[in-house]
């Protein structure tokens, strides 16, 4: 375990360096001046020529990479060149606000998405399955984009059930520490505390569900698959031929190792979480990395695209290295042939 | 007679119709007996060990005149009445053991699986740990003496022939009346699969448990066996006392494959050709009519294409028109 535990995180410091690499690039190739693309700072700010002193401007490619380095490790991303906010530090809030809607989509993805796999594949070509497949096709097949306006539209809208768009009502006035909204009100101990609460929580119900139909789609298949493939090995004839009761052979053989096969895929589905959550941050305007990406790219705010490509592809990265180590750590007979392969 | 079975056919679909993968075939197995079944891959020797155990999915078919274990006819049992039965009385070890034993969980927590409630005393604490000590003594039993290893090994660590212990030691947990061993051994070294037989045969002069042993080989089986059944392409062929049957076949396909047996060797001359049976097993999709053996067999006769009656003599059977061997009845 030691040994896959070195070779992973050395696999992840490796892709992060190379990730690094490609950012210093971007500030090369983008159209534009070096220092200003990874700064923010324009020529005719009086700033300039310290930051031009700073970032090695005139030196050669290395010593400028080396302070670029430099740079990124003391949190010094530069600032937006449309506001001139300070990238990091804008970035550390819209990360914990997009980590809330993830995560908990990934849960309810999770909670419900399981058990019904589960179900489906015990039911295996019974009405059960062929119902449970029929939703889940369909509801993989809803583009979210259009999924979410059409909630809006029924549900906010012309139901007023609740809130169209936003994290919280700004009356209720939480300081953002976290820009995760639960936990700043959490922190900040208003007197109004479930108030605020219970006006956060309408406001994450539509894009955390809508977030979490396709991954629970995706889930629900994997998780029958595995199922069916499980169901077909031996040693659950052997739990049988044990005089083991179905139900027995089913949650203490067939299950764990059906989810050890979907925790080896979970991996693939944390990208596409992340890409639905920055076009469903888009539509509930809700003030995460996504939307503040999908801006930058708009207004082409190079110092801003470079941060958020950085912490999107590190974030995807190490939770599927997270998932790699765990699953190898869970799983010990998969160690031995898991050497080497990422 | 602990095991009945007469006339079992098991059937199959197929996109060119219904085949007979195993023709009314016959077993009878008395308590404390070791009987073989030897029949070549594919001849459908297997098919009956899983009738047995109701393992057979819902697109074979099975058909019998009796398929009776004690006084239970199985048949008619539903799968959870039958596993209560089976789980108790009748055990089954298989080929390939490793790929019957959970990846995910260590030996010894199988083990404690196999180990019945009713042989446990005492609160939860106490069941824990006497389980624990059942699980030890199962693994002392079968030839296992570092147990503390073993129990916190995963299948994966182990050889071809540890993991078999740890089958026969989970089959031996309730004290079977009936144990099925589907060619434990095929996959084994010589050396290894003695200390199986001889790990089986401890448990058979022991318990007086009951072995149906399933083999290909003829070389290959247990030395204790005191009955033969010989299988061909879903059909038995023969079936009688070991030495009886490999002193004096009556069957035409018990003679060929005894001729290319190591019982035979002396017989033949030094650098000849070993007498084998011309021609392949057929497939199902083209399987001969009446005895199947006919195609292959030296002395087939016209009167062949209609399926031969198992005719009984004294403690032995077959199923030839034309046995070998008989003096005495002409």
């Amino acid at each position: 375990m030691t040994r896959y535990l070195f070779r992973q995180i050395g696999l992840l410091l490796v892709t992060l360096w190379l990730l690094t690499l490609l950012t210093y690039g971007l500030g090369h190739w983008f159209p534009g001046e070096f220092i200003t693309n990874s700064s923010g700072i324009f020529p005719d700010d009086i700033r300039y020529e310290d930051i031009v002193e700073q970032r090695a401007g005139d030196a050669g490619i290395l010593s400028q990479y080396i302070a670029y380095l430099q740079h990124l490790f003391s949190g010094q991303w530069g600032v937006s060149l449309l506001d001139g906010e300070p990238v990091f530090e804008q970035l550390q809030l819209r990360f914990g606000a997009t980590l809330e809607v993830a995560l908990l989509a990934f849960l309810l993805a999770l909670i419900p998405g399981i058990p019904l796999g589960v179900l489906a594949a015990l039911y295996f070509r019974k009405p059960v399955d062929h119902t449970i497949l029929t939703i889940s096709l369909s509801g993989y097949s809803i583009p979210v984009f259009w999924f979410a306006q059409i909630a809006i539209l029924v549900i906010a809208v012309h139901w007023g059930m609740v809130p169209i768009s936003g994290q919280i009502n700004p009356l209720y006035d939480i300081p953002p520490r976290t820009g995760s909204i639960l936990l700043d009100i959490m922190l900040a101990q208003p007197s109004y505390l479930a108030a605020a609460l219970h006006n956060a929580l309408l406001h994450m119900v539509l894009p955390v569900s809508i977030l979490a139909v396709m991954p629970m789609m995706l889930i629900i298949r994997l998780t029958r698959n595995a199922m069916l493939d499980v169901l077909q090995q031996n040693y659950i004839t052997a739990g049988y031929a044990k005089g083991l009761s179905t139900a027995r052979v089913i949650w203490s053989h067939a299950i764990p190792n059906a989810m050890q096969q979907l925790l080896r895929q979970l991996g693939a589905l944390i990208s596409l979480l992340i890409t639905n959550t920055m076009i469903v941050e888009v539509i509930f305007s809700w003030p995460g990395l996504g939307s503040w990406l999908v801006r930058s790219i708009y207004e082409r705010d190079y110092p801003v695209i470079q941060g958020g490509l950085l912490v999107i592809a590190a974030l995807i990265l190490i939770v599927s290295i997270i998932l790699n180590l765990f699953h190898a750590w869970r799983y010990p007979q998969v160690r031995k042939d898991l050497y080497g392969t990422p | 007679m602990l095991l009945d079975i007469r006339n079992l056919t098991i059937s199959r679909d197929t996109p060119t119709g219904r085949v007979q993968v195993l023709e009314r075939v016959n077993l009878q197995i008395n308590e404390g007996e070791i009987h073989t079944l030897v029949g070549e891959s594919g001849s459908g020797k297997s098919l009956i060990a899983r009738a047995i155990m109701g393992f057979l999915s819902s697109n074979w078919h099975i058909q019998a005149d009796r398929l009776w274990f004690e006084e239970h006819d199985l048949l008619t049992l539903t799968a959870s009445q039958r596993r209560h039965i089976i789980g108790v009385d009748i055990a089954m070890i298989f080929q390939d053991a490793k790929s019957y034993l959970d990846p995910n969980l260590t030996v010894g927590e199988q083990l404690g699986e196999a180990v019945l409630d009713q042989d446990l005393s005492g609160r939860w604490l106490q069941r824990r740990k006497q389980r624990k000590e059942r699980v030890i003594q199962l693994l002392h039993r079968v030839g296992i003496k570092n147990h503390e290893s073993m129990m916190t090994s995963y299948a994966h660590e182990l050889s071809e022939g540890a993991a078999q212990k740890i089958m026969i030691a989970s089959a031996i947990a309730h004290r079977p009346k009936l144990l099925i061993a589907d060619e434990p051994t095929s996959t084994m070294e010589p050396a290894t699969r003695q200390q199986i037989y001889r790990l089986l045969a401890q448990f058979h002069a022991r318990y007086g448990m009951s072995i149906l042993l399933i083999s290909q080989d003829l070389g290959a089986i247990m030395k204790e066996t005191e009955r033969l059944s010989m299988i061909y392409s879903g059909q038995l062929m023969e079936t009688g006392p070991t030495r009886a049957l490999l002193d004096k076949p009556h069957h035409p396909y018990t003679e060929a494959l005894l001729n290319t047996s190591l019982y035979r060797q002396s017989q033949r001359e030094p650098r000849s050709r070993l007498p084998t049976l011309a021609g392949t097993e057929p497939s199902l999709q083209h399987l001969p009519i009446g005895c199947r053996l006919g195609p292959r067999c030296a002395n087939a006769r016209p009167k062949c294409v209609q399926t031969p009656e198992l005719s009984k003599l004294r403690d032995r059977a077959f199923a030839c028109h034309y046995p070998l061997n008989l003096e005495e009845k002409e």
